[in-house]
C-alpha cells in the first residue's frame, strides 16, 4: 500500500453536497401519496390507562386513522426485542451478563404504542394519521386519555428500595439484573491489608442526546409484494432491519431500510425507536406511506438518553500509594424500557483504566425507572469509569498528602508490562500511558501552574488544573462486510455496512482504498445506508468503523491486486510471474505491456474472474465476524478559573494528547476530539436534565431549559496532539478516535475544579457544576468556617 | 389561505398558503429548498437561519406571510453549481462541519456577520454564533472558518462589515 492519501488532512468529499444544502436527511425525503403521522404522548410518568377516547379525533378534518396499541396487538404483532444485553467484550459469542444475582436477566419487548400503562412522560400512546402534518397534530389535541396515576420513581437508587413503585412484573425491586464481576475474594483480601482505603460516591448526570436532526421516519408498505420500506436516519440499517422485521413477524428481506444523511448519532441512534416501527405498521394499516418527524420537544421526551449512573468507589492503597485493589458499585438508570445494558458492560470492563490494579471487582445494578430509556451515549460507560478513576486518584493524593502526578506515576502500567491483561479481562497490546501523561504535562506547562495560580489570585480568580489519563475499550457489533466492484470504466465502487453520522466515511475510507489500489481518490465511490445492497454490517458505534472497515479494505484490496495480475496474464496469454502491480496498473517487467484496472475489468466481464469463471465482475468481498480489540488512549489537562463572586468558570487552556493509532485523516480525527470535548464540557457545566423526583415530570423539554454548549463555552486555547502508537490488532494499525475527546473530559474538568477549590472545600461538586452549584458550595464552606 | 409573493435566491415566487405557514415550511415543503433545516421549535438552535432582506432571521419564527414582498437568501443561494461561496468554501477547508445538519443555518448567520461586522475577534464571533447550536464540531473549526471566509472575501474584493442589515 502506498501512502499518498492515508495520513493526509484532506478536506471531506461529502462536504461538497452538505455545504450546498444538498444533504438528504430523512425529513427531506417524500414518497408519492404519503400521509403524515403525529403521536399523542403520555403526560404522566406512571399511570394506568383506563380509556382512550378517539371519537372526536377520528372525525377531525383530514384524519385518516387513529391508531392505538391494542390495534397493534390485534394485528397479531409483538414488541421489539432490543437485545439489551451486549456481546461480551472478551468472549464475543457470549452475553456480557450471562446471569444475575436476581435469578435472571430481565428483558421486556417494547411496543410501538402503550396499551394499558405508561411508564415515562412522553411515551407514545396514539398515532394519528392525517393528510397533512398539521391536521395530524391538531387531531392529537382531541384524543382524550383517561389516566389513573400511579406513584413514580425516577432515581435509580430509590427505585431499588423495597416499597418503591414497581415498573414491570418480572423485575423485582426494578432490577433488570444485578451482577458481581471481577475477583471479589482477592479484593477483600487486598482491602484487609491496605494502608488506606479511599471512598467516594459519584453521580454521573443524565444526558439528552441532542443530535441536531430531530428523528424522523417514513414508512410504506406494498400490498402486492408484501414488502415494507423504512426511510429513517440511524447509525446502521442492518440492526434496524433485524429488530423491526422480528416485531412485524416478517423475514428481514421483506423490509428494506434506508438511512440517508444522518444529522448526528452519538450512540442512541444505534437502537431502534418505537416510532420507527409505528409508521411502518401504520402504512400497512392505511394503505399509503406515513411520515413522521419529531419536534424538539418530543425529542427531549422520547429520544434515548445517556449516562445516568451512580458509582460508589473504593480504592485500597499500600504505604507507598500503590493501588492494591478497587471495589466499585455501579448503578445504572435504564429508564422505563430495557433498551441497553452496554454502558454497564463497558464501564465495568474498563474501570481500572491505565493503572496496574492487582485486584478489582464491581457490583452492577441495572435499574428501571419512570424516565425515558437510556442507551449508549458517546463513550458509553468509559467516560463514567474514567471520571471515577481519575477523581479518586486526586482525592486519594489529597488524603495521603501526596502529589497527584507522582501518585499516578507510581501506578501507571509501564511499557514493559505490555501486553497487559487487566483484572477485568481486557488485554492492552500497546499504549504509552506514562509517555502520554509526561507529554501532556509538558504541553500544558503543568509545572508553571503555581505561578499562574498566584497571578489569577491577584485578579480575584481561583485557578485550578486537572489531569486525566484514559484508555478506551472499543468493541461494537462483531460482524462487518465490504464488497468492492471495479467497472470497465475503471471506477471503484464499494459497499460497506457502517453508517456515517458525520464522521466522514466517504473521505477516510476512500483514502484507504484508493491508496491500497493505487488509484486516484476521485476514482472511488462508497455506498452505504440501504439494506437493498448492504446485506451485512454492524453500523457505526464504539469506534468500530475504521478499525473494522480499514482492516477489510486491505484484505479485499490485496485480493483485487492479485486478481488483476492473474487476469492481465490471461488477457495477454502470458505467465503472471513477470507482472507487477503499481499505481493502479499492471505492467510486465520488460515494460512492453500495461493495463489499467478498467481494461482488466472489461476482460474479466468477458472472461470471468480468475478462479471464479462464473463471476463476470471484477469483484472482491471481505467479511469479518469476531473481535478486533484496540485501545485508544491519551491524557487531557484542563486549566480553568473560577470567579468566586459568581461561581462562573472559564476554561483558559485545554490540552489533549491522543493516541488513536494510525490517523487516516488527521483533520477528521482532530474534529472528533473537538466534538467530544464540547460534549464533555456540556456535561460538566451545562447539561442538566431535570426530572421532578415526585411526579416524574420532565422540566427540561427544550433548548431553552437544557443547556447545550454554544460557541462561547469552548476554550480559546485548545491544544490537540496526536501521538501514534499503532496497534498490532488490525492490518491498518488503527485504534479509533470518535470517543477520544469525551472520555477524559469531565474527569479533567472536575479535577481542575477541585484543585481550584482545594483550599476552600473538599465537597464533591454535582454534575453539571453550574455557577449556582459552585457558588453554593463556596457559601457552604464559608458558613462552616464562620 | 393567503397569497405570498417574494424573491428567493433571486427568483420570483408566488404561492397560496395556509395562514399559519412558517417561512421555513414554505421554503422546505412548498419550494423544495430542503437545505434549510428545522432543529427545534423554540427558535433556539438556528438551523433554520436564512437572510431576509439582508438580515439573518430564524425562518421558523417568521410567518411566510410576513416575508411576503421580501428578498430571501438560503444556503442554496450561497454557491453556484460551479463554485462554492466564500463561507461554504471556508467550512470545507476548515472542517467546520461533521453531520452537516446545523451547517446551513450556521453559514447564513456567518454570512450576515461578515456583512455587518466581520471582526476576527473571538469574542465577537462567539456572540455572532450565540443563536446557533452545533452538537458535532465543538465550534473550534467553525470559528476558524469564519476567519477564513473573512479573508477570502477581502481577497475577492468584496466588502466586509460595511453593510448593515
Amino acid at each position: 500500500m502506498d501512502s499518498r492519501l492515508v495520513g493526509q488532512p484532506r478536506p471531506r468529499a461529502e462536504d461538497q453536497r452538505l455545504v450546498r444544502g444538498q444533504g438528504r436527511y430523512t425529513d427531506d425525503m417524500n414518497l408519492p401519496g404519503q400521509a403524515y403521522g403525529a403521536f399523542v404522548r403520555a403526560t404522566h410518568a406512571h399511570a394506568v390507562i383506563r380509556g382512550i377516547d378517539i371519537e372526536a379525533a377520528s372525525q377531525a378534518p383530514g384524519v385518516i386513522a387513529v391508531l392505538r396499541g391494542q390495534d397493534y396487538l390485534d394485528d397479531g404483532l409483538r414488541g421489539m426485542d432490543h437485545i439489551p444485553n451486549p456481546a461480551d467484550a472478551v468472549a464475543f459469542k457470549e452475553r456480557a451478563f450471562p446471569d444475575s444475582l436476581t435469578g435472571s436477566v430481565f428483558n421486556q419487548r417494547h411496543l410501538p404504542l402503550v396499551v394499558d400503562r405508561v411508564r415515562h412522560v412522553g411515551e407514545p400512546i396514539v398515532l394519528v394519521v392525517a393528510r397533512s402534518a398539521r391536521e395530524a397534530r391538531d387531531a392529537c389535541e382531541m384524543v382524550l386519555i383517561d389516566y389513573d396515576p400511579l406513584p413514580a420513581v425516577v432515581d435509580a437508587v430509590q427505585a431499588m428500595d423495597e416499597g418503591a413503585p414497581q415498573l414491570w412484573d418480572g423485575a423485582a425491586r426494578n432490577l433488570c439484573f444485578q451482577a458481581r464481576v471481577g475477583d471479589e475474594a482477592a479484593v477483600r483480601e487486598a482491602f484487609a491489608r491496605a494502608h488506606r482505603v479511599v471512598r467516594r460516591e459519584f453521580r454521573n448526570s443524565r444526558i439528552v442526546n441532542c443530535q441536531m436532526e430531530p428523528r424522523s421516519a417514513l414508512g410504506s408498505f406494498d400490498a402486492g409484494s408484501g414488502e415494507y420500506l423504512l426511510i429513517s436516519g440511524s447509525q446502521g440499517v442492518t440492526r434496524q432491519q433485524m429488530c423491526i422485521a422480528d416485531a412485524l413477524g416478517i423475514p428481514p428481506a421483506k423490509l428494506r431500510v434506508v438511512s440517508p444523511d444522518v444529522g448526528g448519532g452519538f450512540g442512541p441512534r444505534s437502537c431502534v425507536n418505537p416510532d420507527q416501527l409505528a409508521v411502518l405498521w401504520a402504512a400497512r394499516r392505511v394503505g399509503q406511506p406515513v411520515k413522521w418527524t419529531s419536534d424538539r420537544n418530543e425529542a427531549f421526551l422520547s429520544d434515548y438518553q445517556g449516562r445516568d449512573q451512580v458509582i460508589r468507589a473504593a480504592i485500597a492503597f499500600d504505604e507507598e500509594g500503590r493501588i492494591l485493589g478497587i471495589d466499585n458499585e455501579i448503578i445504572g438508570n435504564v429508564g422505563a424500557h430495557t433498551v441497553s445494558y452496554v454502558p454497564l458492560a463497558n464501564g465495568s470492563r474498563i474501570m481500572t483504566t491505565v493503572y496496574h490494579v492487582p485486584a478489582a471487582t464491581a457490583l452492577l445494578s441495572a435499574v428501571l425507572t419512570n424516565t425515558p430509556p437510556t442507551g449508549p451515549y458517546r463513550g458509553a460507560g468509559r467516560p463514567e469509569a474514567t471520571h471515577v478513576m481519575e477523581r479518586m486518584l486526586d482525592v486519594a493524593a489529597d488524603e495521603m498528602g501526596m502529589d497527584r502526578i507522582e501518585l499516578r506515576r507510581r501506578n501507571l502500567i509501564q511499557p514493559s508490562q505490555m501486553p497487559y491483561r487487566s483484572p477485568m479481562g481486557l488485554t492492552y497490546d500497546s499504549g504509552g500511558f506514562a509517555a502520554n501523561m509526561e507529554r501532556a504535562l509538558l504541553v500544558s506547562q503543568w509545572s508553571e501552574a503555581p505561578a499562574r495560580k498566584r497571578e489569577a489570585q491577584s485578579r480575584g480568580k481561583l485557578l485550578g488544573t486537572g489531569l486525566a489519563n484514559y484508555v478506551e475499550s472499543p468493541v461494537g457489533a462483531p460482524r462487518e462486510r465490504i464488497e468492492i466492484t471495479i467497472g470497465a470504466d475503471g471506477r471503484v465502487d464499494f459497499v460497506v455496512g457502517t453508517q456515517s453520522t458525520g464522521q466522514g466515511h466517504e473521505t477516510s475510507f476512500v483514502q484507504v482504498l484508493a491508496d491500497e489500489l493505487g488509484v486516484p481518490f476521485e476514482a472511488v465511490t462508497m455506498r452505504t445506508g440501504d439494506s437493498l445492497f448492504v446485506k451485512v454490517g454492524g453500523g457505526s458505534h464504539s469506534d468500530r468503523s475504521m478499525r473494522l472497515v480499514g482492516h477489510l479494505l486491505l484484505q479485499a484490496g490485496e485480493q483485487l491486486r492479485a486478481a488483476a495480475l492473474t487476469a492481465a496474464a490471461s488477457m495477454w496469454g502470458i505467465d503472471a510471474q513477470g507482472l507487477r502491480y503499481a499505481g493502479g496498473r499492471v505492467r510486465d517487467e520488460a515494460g512492453q505491456r500495461e493495463a489499467g484496472l478498467g481494461e482488466i475489468a472489461a476482460h474479466i466481464e468477458r472472461a470471468g474472474m480468475p478462479g471464479h469463471p462464473e463471476e463476470h465482475r471484477f469483484f472482491a468481498a471481505a467479511e469479518f465476524n469476531g473481535r478486533i480489540a484496540a485501545h485508544p488512549t491519551g491524557t487531557a489537562v484542563c486549566e480553568l478559573e473560577i470567579d468566586p463572586e459568581t461561581g462562573d468558570v472559564e476554561i483558559v487552556r485545554y490540552t489533549s494528547i491522543d493516541d488513536v493509532g494510525r490517523p487516516i485523516n488527521p483533520l477528521i480525527v482532530e474534529g472528533q476530539v473537538h466534538g467530544g470535548l464540547a460534549q464533555g464540557i456540556g456535561q460538566a457545566f451545562l447539561e442538566d436534565y431535570h426530572v421532578d423526583p415526585e411526579s416524574g415530570q420532565i422540566f427540561s423539554g427544550s433548548y431553552m431549559d437544557y443547556g447545550v454548549a454554544r460557541a462561547g463555552a469552548i476554550p480559546r486555547r485548545f491544544d490537540v496532539e496526536l501521538t501514534e502508537d499503532r496497534t498490532h490488532g488490525n492490518a491498518l494499525g488503527v485504534k479509533g478516535g470518535g470517543e477520544s475527546g469525551i472520555t477524559p473530559a469531565t474527569a479533567a474538568i472536575f479535577n481542575a475544579l477541585a484543585d481550584a477549590l482545594r483550599d476552600i472545600t473538599h465537597e464533591e461538586l454535582p454534575m453539571p457544576a453550574t455557577p449556582a452549584a459552585i457558588w453554593s458550595a463556596l457559601q457552604r464552606a464559608q458558613e462552616a468556617r464562620s | 389561505m393567503i397569497r405570498v409573493e417574494l424573491r428567493v435566491n433571486g427568483e420570483a415566487v408566488s404561492r397560496e398558503v395556509d395562514d399559519r405557514t412558517l417561512l421555513v415550511e414554505l421554503l422546505r415543503y412548498e419550494l423544495g429548498l430542503t437545505g434549510t433545516h428545522v432543529g427545534c421549535d423554540t427558535s433556539q438552535c438556528g438551523a433554520c437561519t436564512v437572510k431576509l432582506d439582508g438580515a439573518a432571521v430564524k425562518s421558523c419564527a417568521v410567518l411566510a406571510a410576513q416575508a411576503s414582498g421580501g428578498e430571501v437568501l438560503t444556503v442554496e443561494g450561497l454557491s453556484t453549481p460551479q463554485q462554492l461561496g466564500e463561507v461554504p468554501a471556508a467550512f470545507v477547508a476548515c472542517h467546520g462541519l461533521q453531520c452537516g445538519f446545523c451547517t446551513p443555518g450556521m453559514m447564513m448567520a456567518i454570512d450576515y456577520y461578515l456583512d455587518t461586522d466581520g471582526s476576527l475577534d473571538d469574542e465577537r464571533i462567539h456572540q455572532a454564533l450565540e443563536g446557533n447550536i452545533c452538537r458535532c464540531t465543538g465550534y473550534v473549526n467553525i470559528i476558524e472558518a469564519v476567519k477564513h471566509a473573512a479573508h477570502a472575501r477581502i481577497e475577492a474584493g468584496k466588502p466586509v462589515g460595511r453593510q448593515h442589515g
